[in-house]
């Protein structure tokens, strides 16, 4: 699997990623790094504590994130429930995380899986 | 409102009507109850003049006997009857009365016999009573005729004087003409319009006067009345009974159409009666004369009121009219404003409806055929484009509702023209590509590129005119820009700035055209309807436009095309421009508009570049070839892309082989050139300036050169600023775009330190030493402290260095964030994902104004 099959199977757009860090091995790095990245943990912990100014800032976070490394799919539906939690609790809030937490699964699905190929 | 109008007509009128029959009536009255009123006043004074008159007469007369009755006295006094001899006596009386006047003197016997000492015999009218009084010792006075036929009138004072006779008189008699008792009471005179006689009890004339002829003043009065076919009866016996009492008698006679006043009068030492007469004729004369003038003045001020009531109404009627007029012009206007926003309404439904069903359509396709990715993609294509189109209605009609609710407010900061012209230019590209238009924008005449200005809507108001424009010119289409300056008439601080967009597009009529700049307005013919927009984007730009304190104006025909003139006060800024110097190199301008190529090169000039220019690629050659000779070859070319004998990439490729590769070749365009970046690399292109040519874009694009001796510089590093030796400090919560942004800025030469949060980012900085940092980018949702926060800290410091570069890095790009960002004290905002270029020019920018400030 290529870094641009990665980025296909995420939703992501490789080419811009590739114009904003300008090399494929930066691209790769931080990509990889995105698993390590403690900003959807922080996310479903808040939503579950029920601190969602704490997850605002968290989708926030996560949708900043994406938009540096071009993965467009989780950076939308971050950016949505970032929105519906912008002023507090909003009842659309629940469907909206639900949306990032499948975006979020296929995200680092893809990631994992171009690691294991390029690592193997 | 017709029939309002009519309606106040009506009463204008009949009000009219009425008070001017009113004015007509008092002024008729008053003109007729002060005439009366004259004529009794005249009544009145001539009732008290004559009844002055009449005693004053009455007393005269009593003065004037007593004094001629006491001169008779004192001729007995003087000369008693024994104190000489009878002859001597007579001698001595006659001498003494002839020096008083007296034309007569006699002695008057107790019998009634007169014995004349000198002058004529008088006969007595009445000498019974007269002679009655002198046997009584009384005095007296009568009148007599004497031979001649005149009157005289005799004075009788008791004396007893030896007559010639022998026998002993009983009384002296002294004669005056009555003439001279008439003159002294001037019982009559040319001058004066009152005439008096005297008369007795009977009527019968004492003395007469004026033009009485009759013997008897009572058949006088009778033919008089008589006259006229009236009795005078009444009056003659009021008189007579007044008479009788010894009364004094006024009367006001009045026959035919003459008027007499009369004023009868007992006189003192005589059987006698003054009768005064005032005849009215000549007074009624005047008074009628005062009255005519009167009445004449009267009507005339009557007139005169009328008039100007007249006028009064006349004007009222006319503003009311136009009050009318105006009324309903505005009662048609608000409704004309009424039907257009409810036709809008209907419309923007309408509008909104259709990208809304797209959206629910596609959407609906999509997940109909979620496995056909080629198909899904071609609805999430469609659906991008309709909620665009949607975003862009709403946000017309929200910045519409806005300016309706007056809560548009400027944000007036400082804006770079040439940022702008870039902004909209880049912006316009695409669509210029897509319609296969020819787009070109033109800068002249620019003496102050940075001005304060509210730089969003100063956009908006460019994008959308431009955006009209674009959007109603055809294919291949021709749009203009242009962009020049002139002297404020505000003054130095200000400069005029002239926006012109200009196309050859389906222009408009000249009822659209008068209708352009209203809400709630667009032209709605078939030929647009395919064109997309609320119609408020003019409404909104013009409103803009006016708030700026600028004007717009548009010309425009059918068919032929439109222009809009943007004109607008702009205040200078107050900015430090880098001091922008270029060596001394010879340059050459190839472009086939000529003030494109005046400008440029006087542009060029002011920053130290020697420039030619030519106007197409024949001429270019030529000069080159000129200057190839001479070994004089210019440093730089600047190519337009359209030239009218060959395009730029052909007269780039031609230049190359004639005279080789060394001088560099910058191709000028408007337009976006990443299509021909490659062919135009292939034909020998250096690089790429974008129109329009601000002095501050030639320089930034003529800079690489300066130190390069090589030609072939990266078209990428052109802008890119070095950064070494600086340190920035970057508050960012999150490692991994931490770790992006120092990969990439560190790749700028610069030293980035890590702020994890705003309270450890405001800890740092205040531990470091006074200008150890030269920026500071922020990201603005951090926790423990935000970046909003965290700025206001640091610009709260008691630092010389406080006022750091702090630019906010944000995923947010709301207009209101940018604000809130501006309002916290920081100096400007990017948007993330982060854009090295911008943030490096930001940069750049930020820390050189500092270090020319300091």
């Amino acid at each position: 699997m290529t870094l641009q099959e990665c980025y296909a199977a995420m939703g992501g757009n490789y080419d811009d990623a590739l114009g904003r860090l300008r090399s494929e091995r930066l691209v790769q790095k931080f990509v990889l790094k995105f698993l390590a990245d403690g900003s959807y943990d922080l996310l479903c912990r808040s939503l579950e504590e029920k601190n969602y100014e704490e997850a605002f800032r968290a989708a926030h976070t996560i949708k900043g994130v994406c938009q540096n490394l071009s993965i467009d799919k989780l950076q939308a539906s971050s950016s949505r429930l970032c929105e519906s939690l912008r002023n507090g609790y909003s009842p659309e809030a629940d469907a909206l995380a639900e949306e990032v937490r499948t975006d979020y699964g296929q995200t680092v699905a893809a990631i994992e899986a171009f690691q294991k190929e390029s690592a193997g | 409102m017709k029939k309002l109008l009519n309606s106040a007509t009506r009463f204008l009128t009949i009000s009219l009507a009425l008070i001017l029959l009113l004015t007509v009536c008092i002024f008729s009255f008053l003109a007729f109850f002060m005439s009366g009123k004259s004529s009794e006043t005249i009544s009145a004074v001539g009732t008290t003049y004559m009844t002055g008159m009449g005693e004053k007469v009455t007393q005269h007369f009593a003065t004037t006997i007593e004094l001629r009755l006491s001169q008779v006295d004192s001729l007995v006094g003087s000369i008693p009857p024994d104190s000489a001899s009878a002859s001597s006596l007579r001698a001595e009386l006659a001498r003494n009365a002839k020096a008083r006047d007296f034309v007569a003197l006699a002695y008057y016997s107790p019998t009634g016999e007169f014995d004349m000492i000198y002058g004529e015999k008088p006969v007595l009218a009445d000498p019974d009573s007269f002679l009655a009084s002198m046997n009584n010792g009384d005095k007296k006075v009568a009148v007599a005729s004497i031979a001649t036929g005149q009157k005289d009138v005799l004075l009788g004072v008791s004396a007893e004087y030896l007559m010639s006779d022998g026998t002993l008189s009983t009384a002296l008699v002294a004669s005056l003409p009555a003439d001279y008792i008439a003159d002294t009471l001037s019982l009559y005179s040319e001058n004066s319009l009152v005439y008096s006689h005297i008369i007795r009890r009977d009527g019968s004339f004492v003395i007469r006067s004026g033009d009485a002829f009759r013997e008897n003043y009572f058949n006088r009065i009778q033919a008089l009345f008589e006259e006229q076919g009236e009795s005078g009866e009444q009056y003659i016996r009021e008189l007579e009974s007044a008479m009788d009492k010894g009364e004094d008698y006024s009367a006001l006679l009045v026959f035919g159409s003459e008027r007499r006043h009369l004023q009868c009068n007992k006189l003192p030492y005589s059987e006698w009666y003054l009768v005064t007469v005032l005849p009215y004729g000549e007074l009624d004369q005047a008074v009628s004369d005062l009255s005519h003038a009167w009445l004449y003045l009267v009507f005339l001020g009557c007139a005169v009121v009328l008039l100007a009531l007249l006028l009064v109404f006349w004007q009222y009627f006319r503003l009311l009219r136009e009050q009318m007029a105006e009324l309903e012009k505005a009662r048609k206007e608000a409704v004309h404003a009424n039907k257009a926003k409810s036709e809008f309404l209907s419309n923007m439904s309408h509008d909104i409806r259709t990208p809304m069903n797209a959206i629910v359509g596609m959407t609906a396709i999509a997940t109909a055929n979620i496995d056909d990715k080629q198909q899904v993609q071609n609805c999430l294509k469609k659906i991008t484009l309709s909620s665009r189109h949607l975003l862009g209605l709403i946000n017309d009609v929200l910045d519409m509702s806005k300016i309706e609710s007056g809560k548009l407010t400027l944000n007036m900061d400082q804006v770079s023209l040439r940022e702008v012209m870039d902004s909209i230019v880049s912006i316009a590209q695409p669509q210029v590509r897509s319609k296969h238009q020819q787009f070109d924008v033109f800068i002249h005449d620019i003496s102050t590129e940075n001005v304060c200005c509210d730089s969003v809507r100063l956009n908006q108001v460019l994008l959308n005119i431009l955006g009209n424009a674009l959007k109603f010119t055809p294919d291949g289409g021709l749009i203009q820009v242009s962009l020049y300056e002139e002297e404020s008439p505000q003054g130095e601080d200000y400069v005029r700035t002239h926006i012109i967009v200009k196309d050859n597009g389906i222009g408009m009529t000249p009822e659209i055209k008068e209708k352009i700049f209203e809400s709630f307005v667009r032209e709605d013919s078939a030929r647009v309807r395919r064109t997309e927009g609320s119609g408020l984007g003019m409404a909104i730009t013009k409103y803009i436009v006016d708030t700026m304190g600028g004007t717009i104006d548009v010309e425009s025909e059918q068919g032929k095309g439109s222009e809009f003139h943007v004109t607008l006060d702009l205040q200078r800024a107050e900015t430090l421009e880098e001091e922008m110097i270029l060596p001394e190199w010879n340059i050459l301008v190839v472009d086939d508009d000529q003030q494109l190529c005046e400008s440029t090169t006087s542009s060029l000039k002011s920053i130290g570049v020697k420039a030619d220019w030519a106007l197409n690629a024949e001429k270019a050659l030529a000069m080159l070839d000129q200057r190839a000779k001479a070994r004089d070859n210019y440093h730089i070319i600047l190519l337009d892309w359209k030239l009218p004998d060959m395009d730029g990439i052909a007269a780039a490729k031609e230049i190359r082989s004639r005279f080789g590769d060394e001088t560099p070749i910058m191709l000028i365009s408007a337009y976006d050139w990443s299509e021909i970046e490659a062919e135009a690399k292939d034909a020998g292109i250096t690089g790429f300036i974008s129109k329009p040519l601000f002095r501050s874009t030639l320089f930034y694009g003529l800079k690489p050169f300066v130190n390069s001796g090589d030609t072939h510089e990266e078209l990428q590093e052109v802008k890119c600023a070095d950064f070494t030796g600086r340190r920035v400090l970057l508050a960012e919560d999150n490692d991994l775009n931490w770790e992006i942004a120092n990969e990439l800025l560190s790749d700028l030469g610069m030293e980035l330190d890590w702020a994890e949060n705003g309270r450890i980012c405001v800890d740092k900085f205040e531990a470091s030493p006074v200008g150890f940092y030269d920026a500071v980018l922020m990201d603005l949702r951090m926790p423990v402290m935000t970046g909003y926060e965290a700025t206001e800290a640091i610009r709260s410091l008691d630092r010389p260095d406080k006022d750091i570069p702090i630019i906010a890095m944000t995923a947010d790009a709301f207009s209101e964030d940018i604000k809130k960002c501006l309002d916290a004290g920081m100096n400007a905002h990017v948007a993330k994902p982060i854009d090295v270029r911008e943030v490096a020019r930001l940069l750049e920018k930020f820390i050189n104004e500092r270090l020319y400030r300091t």
